[in-house]
């Protein structure tokens, strides 16, 4: 771990500016879980960590019938898990924080730190100079990768680790990121950079840019959701594969909605094409089944990994069957 | 009491040892059973629960001393080079540095045979270059990236079946094979039992590397008081780090103090000594200060050790009434970069009645760290495969797997040609079947059909644990009634303090509270063997109860001069002496020892020797439940009853402790723990216990504890054997075959992960 200068602004303006030039230069510190082992790991070695708890108001949750649900970076991942609100109306939300690491974690981690959190893969955080730390070579590729991608990936084949990322991507989430010169908004899914644009980062934040605002929308009236997460250990586990799945439905027929993954691809993933044939699906087992079986079709498993597509295949259709009560 | 000079065999992990040891002339005599006992077999908390949950209790990282430096550990960065120059100037100049060591400026100190504490030739990533000490952990760690080392790197390997061909890179000038050649064990006629068979089934199985990754990480911490030297350890052993390191350090042995008294876990990886240890005096010496090492979970997962892996290739022939006629096992394991061993096929060789085996086992070097005893080495990668070959027979003959093994239920030990001492194995077929409900498995595998599938299965287990003299206890009567055990033996967290001192309350009939027990110092205790090999509680609590038991005597004898009364008309009861006849003359132990004024009075107490002419071993059975969710392949266990025949049980919570712990490891193993190490480099991949994935207490099935024995009285005076290792050794098993029983596919391999179950159900189809 390199030394390191400690500062702890209290506004935003302050703390993007102390931001400086990037991450050589300083890096955000919110609740640590991920920071700290990312500098004990020798990954990251930024001469400044800006700690941003001492901003006020950053760690608000709202919501307001008809307008949604607006979230505040520095809101932990245990509030969300523990809010009535979010538990009633936004299910795939809480169940994801209730899946997410372990208690010590969920009290510590942030809403903004678990988005903005930099991948697990084992060449990343270890001794290895691989593509995505400046090296020449994607290790994964030819090495070990039975948890690595699916989809989406190359040059660089990492999964995003999050989990709030998959729920809020289904609940079609936005972000808002302060600069400086404007503040500005977008939809989640552009949040996050896939490794053929660049490989060596993870999101879109400039330097002294800070992610300040999560919203979802409103929810609409019967919407079901859930999440399921499956890891190779009861607990205290990244997603091997996870899905986020938020629908509507109208007798025995999904009206609308959107499943994302986890586990499959370098940032949270989305079938467009399987969306696309959500809307009239019959609720099913029969139909629900058949329309997973074209999920992820563009998949190219790596040598170790070809189980995640059936597993991710597997873990979409018993929760759409679940969430509309349809036996198994 | 009259002692002998005897000289003494036993196995210990997997090891035959000839040690000479002095015993009782006179044998001894078995206690009570359990039923007419207070505190011996009752669960009595442990003497110090509540300075652990307290954080009272000091663990070796909890010596703290004046002066004490801090040190690191530089670490091969390649699985196979050559140094060709070090530097460590810039680092030697680094604020806080004290004192470096490397090849170039220490004598050269052999290590692992053939190689040493500092070897320029790097054999895998995390082979020591260079050590620092420094101010602090931090100042240390900083140094190291400052040490130039500049490597010539050599072709690696780091796969074993690579390592045995012909022209792969050489670890070792013999070649990659340990030994130059495999371990042979033949009996009867393999050929001519395979022709009489009606069933012959041969399969391949493997095994992952296991990491022990125990909580507590190892540490030392190293003091110098002139020329003599105190290692604070985190150890199993507390003689053999004080032989290897007065012999490391050319020191007379007594010359060197070892003290452990608390331990957060070792599992085998601290049964031997660390070159850490050795580092730590050698810098203490230069710059000295006092100087604490500790490693890190990385060095964990790197440097102290693994159960090697295994390709074991069974066959297995029976008759058609489901009598065995002939069993091969042919296997090799990587042992790493240095010597080991990969051994697994004792639980073939001696388990079940079998007149025609053969065996033949390489243990096979490869670029990685090198392997160590793992709870019950050989016998747990051993034990999966045979007992998951055995359910695939006794398929094939239409067999319960159950009666299939009565059928050929062993009454002698058949590689010593010994009768056993004790073996209720038969017993804990019984009880655990009628515990876990064998009646409900399902007869065709893979049977149910929804998303949930359920099966049971079981497996056997054989070890050695019978104990094993030298081991001495001596007993000190304070004046104020209280008593102390001092013993050379070590508490790894397994419960000795408290076992040992039930044995000593039970017989003088006093409270437990009275006693204390003084554990783990090479300068205090007499000689008592490590604590491995599940040896400790049936070594060491014969020789507290010989010390008792003469200490009874003493106090008869010392009440019978106050009294003036013959000895002959006194008894002891509950802590006092009583005269048979005039109740009015008696004295308790604490009146006793006041009239000796400052005298205490002291014992010596000594193990037994085992008995000739027999075998001793432990037996037990393990039942599991487990459930697969198909659309998954994720493996939940729902129960395992553990059936076993450990002698006499001495304390009954530190035997569920063990079961549990075993358990749990055997879970791990079974279904989540492996080493993974990235073929390109040689590196581990798997060094923090996130990536190296062990089951959390969330993994936990309900766990049914039988025990089917009571005291062997042919071993010794308490008649226990060892539980530590038996409570794992055939939970993967058991877990395997319930895994067929309820999907109807075999796994080979382990672990049994998510994917490897997914992706045979989908060729099931
Ligand atoms: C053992 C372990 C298990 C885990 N398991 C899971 C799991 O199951 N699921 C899961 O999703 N995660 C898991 N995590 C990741 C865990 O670190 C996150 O879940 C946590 O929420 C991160 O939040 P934090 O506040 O601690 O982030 P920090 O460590 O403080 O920051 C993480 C990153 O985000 C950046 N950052 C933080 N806040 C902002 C902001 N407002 N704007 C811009 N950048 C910001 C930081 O600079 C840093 O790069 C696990 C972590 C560990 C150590
Ligand atoms: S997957 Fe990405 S992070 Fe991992 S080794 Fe390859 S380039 Fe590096």
């Amino acid at each position: 771990m390199n030394h390191f200068e400690y500062l702890q602004p209290t506004d935003l303006a302050e703390a993007s500016r102390l931001l400086g030039d990037g991450p050589d230069e300083a890096m955000i510190f919110a609740g640590g879980t991920d920071m700290l082992s990312l500098l004990k790991d020798d990954v990251v070695a930024p001469r400044k960590l800006i700690n941003i708890k001492g901003i006020p108001g950053l760690d608000d949750i709202r919501y307001t019938p008809g307008n949604g649900l607006v979230l505040g970076p520095l809101v932990t991942i245990r509030a969300i898990k523990e809010n009535p609100t979010i538990r009633e109306h936004y299910p795939v939300l809480a169940e994801a924080a209730d899946v997410l690491a372990s208690p010590q974690l969920r009290n510590l981690g942030t809403l903004g730190g678990n988005l903005c959190q930099r991948p697990r893969c084992w060449y990343f955080r270890g001794d290895f100079d691989c593509l995505r730390k400046g090296g020449a070579t994607c290790y994964a590729l030819e090495g070990r990768n039975k948890y690595h991608c699916i989809i989406g990936g190359h040059p660089c084949v990492i999964v995003h680790p999050s989990d709030m990322a998959v729920a809020l991507l289904a609940l079609d989430a936005k972000v808002t990121i302060y600069t400086p010169e404007e503040t500005r908004q977008i939809p989640l899914n552009e949040f996050f950079v896939r490794p053929a644009e660049d490989y060596e980062r993870e999101h879109v934040l400039k330097p002294g840019e800070i992610m300040s605002r999560i919203e979802v929308p409103a929810p609409p009236s019967g919407m079901l959701s859930g999440y399921r997460k499956f890891m190779e250990r009861a607990v205290w586990d990244f997603a091997v594969v996870s899905v986020a799945a938020v629908f509507t439905r109208s007798g025995d027929r999904i009206t609308g909605g959107r499943v994302s993954f986890g586990g499959v691809a370098p940032v949270p993933w989305q079938d467009e094409a399987f969306n696309r044939k959500l809307s009239g699906l019959r609720l099913t087992k029969r139909s629900v089944t058949d329309a997973c079986k074209t999920l992820l079709s563009g998949a190219e498993p790596l040598s170790e990994n070809a189980f995640k597509l059936p597993l991710a295949r597997n873990l979409t259709g018993s929760l759409l069957l679940e969430l509309a009560g349809v036996p198994l | 009491m009259a002692r002998k000079i005897i000289k003494s065999k036993y196995f210990v992990e997997e090891d035959f040892v000839e040690v000479l040891a002095e015993v009782p002339a006179g044998g001894s005599s078995p206690l009570p059973t359990n039923q007419e006992m207070k505190v011996i077999g009752r669960p009595v908390t442990r003497l110090d629960g509540y300075d652990k949950v307290s954080g009272t209790a000091r663990y070796t990282f909890d010596i703290n001393l004046p002066h004490l430096a801090h040190a690191r550990t530089l670490r091969s960065p390649y699985a196979h080079a050559r140094i060709t120059a070090i530097d460590a100037r810039e680092a030697a100049k680094m604020p806080g540095v004290l004192g470096i060591i490397h090849y170039q400026n220490v004598d050269q100190i052999p290590w692992y045979g053939s190689s040493f504490l500092f070897d320029p030739h790097l054999r895998y990533v995390g082979d020591e270059v260079a050590c620092v000490a420094a101010e602090t952990e931090a100042a240390a760690s900083a140094a190291l990236k400052r040490i130039k080392v500049e490597y010539e790197e050599l072709p690696f390997v780091v796969d074993a079946a690579a390592a045995m061909k012909q022209n792969a890179p050489a670890i070792h000038e013999g070649g990659n094979i340990q030994g130059g050649k495999p371990a042979v064990y033949a009996r009867g006629d393999f050929d001519a039992g395979l022709a009489e068979a009606d069933v012959v089934v041969e399969e391949t199985f493997t095994t992952q590397v296991e990491v022990h990754n125990p909580t507590e990480v190892h540490c030392s911490v190293v003091n110098w008081e002139g020329d003599r030297l105190t290692v604070w350890d985190s150890t199993q052993a507390i003689f053999s780090v004080r032989d290897t390191v007065a012999q490391s350090l050319g020191l007379p042995a007594s010359q060197v103090r070892v003290i452990k008294r608390y331990m957060g876990g070792g599992f085998g990886s601290k049964l031997t000594t660390g070159k850490y240890t050795v580092m730590a005096a050698l810098l203490a010496q230069r710059i000295g200060r006092p100087v604490r090492i500790t490693l890190d979970r990385e060095e964990m997962n790197l440097a102290v050790g693994n159960r090697p892996d295994s390709v074991q290739k069974l066959t297995v022939a029976a008759k058609k009434d489901g009598t065995l006629s002939a069993m091969s096992h042919w296997s090799y394991g990587a042992v790493g970069a240095y010597p080991s061993g990969a051994a697994c096929s004792w639980p073939l060789r001696t388990i079940y009645q079998c007149p025609n085996v053969k065996t033949e086992e390489y243990s096979v070097f490869i670029n990685a760290g090198p392997g160590r005893p793992f709870r019950a080495p050989g016998h747990v990668q051993g034990t999966f495969a045979l007992e998951s070959i055995l359910d695939d027979v006794a398929e094939k003959l239409a067999m319960d797997p159950l009666e299939f093994r009565r059928k050929n239920h062993a009454t002698i030990d058949q590689v010593m040609n010994l009768p056993y001492t004790s073996k209720k194995l038969l017993e804990a077929y019984d009880a655990g079947a009628k515990a876990i409900g064998w009646d409900r498995r399902r007869k065709v595998p893979g049977a149910d059909k929804g998303r949930y599938q359920r099966g049971l299965g079981f497996a056997s287990q054989i070890w050695w644990g019978a104990g094993t003299p030298p081991a001495g206890c001596i007993l000190k009567l304070n004046r104020d009634g209280s008593v102390r055990l001092i013993a050379g033996t070590q508490d790894i967290g397994t419960g000795t303090y408290t076992v040992m001192a039930q044995v000593a309350a039970e017989i003088l009939e006093i409270p437990i509270e009275r006693i204390q027990v003084n554990l783990g110092d090479t300068a205090v205790g007499p000689y008592c063997p490590l604590s491995g090999g599940s040896l400790t509680t049936p070594s060491v609590t014969p020789a507290v109860a010989d010390a008792a038991l003469q200490m009874k005597e003493k106090l008869l004898s010392a009440a019978a001069a106050i009294l003036e009364v013959p000895q002959g008309e006194l008894v002891y009861q509950r802590g006092e002496v009583r005269h048979t006849g005039d109740t009015s003359k008696k004295k308790t132990i604490v009146e006793i020892l006041r009239e000796m004024r400052e005298q205490t009075l002291l014992t010596y107490g000594a193990r037994n020797a085992n008995p000739e002419g027999y075998a001793i071993n432990s037996f037990g059975a393990q039942f599991a439940e487990v459930e697969v969710d198909t659309l998954t392949g994720h493996v939940k266990v729902i129960k395992v009853v553990a059936a076993h025949d450990i002698g006499r049980a001495v304390n009954r919570l530190t035997l569920e402790n063990q079961f549990h712990g075993g358990i749990l490891q055997g879970i791990g193993f079974a279904l989540m723990e492996e080493r993974v190490i990235d073929p390109q480099t040689g590196k581990v991949l798997t060094v923090n216990l996130h990536d190296y994935k062990m089951p959390t207490i969330m993994d936990m099935p309900e766990i049914e504890v039988i025990i089917v024995s009571e005291a062997d009285t042919k071993i010794s005076n308490v008649g226990a054997k060892g539980v530590g290792e038996p409570a794992m050794i055939p939970t993967p098993g058991a877990i395997a075959n319930a895994i067929y029983n309820a999907i109807g596919v075999r796994l080979h391999s382990l672990p049994m992960t998510p994917d490897k179950i997914l992706m045979a159900l989908a060729q099931k189809g």
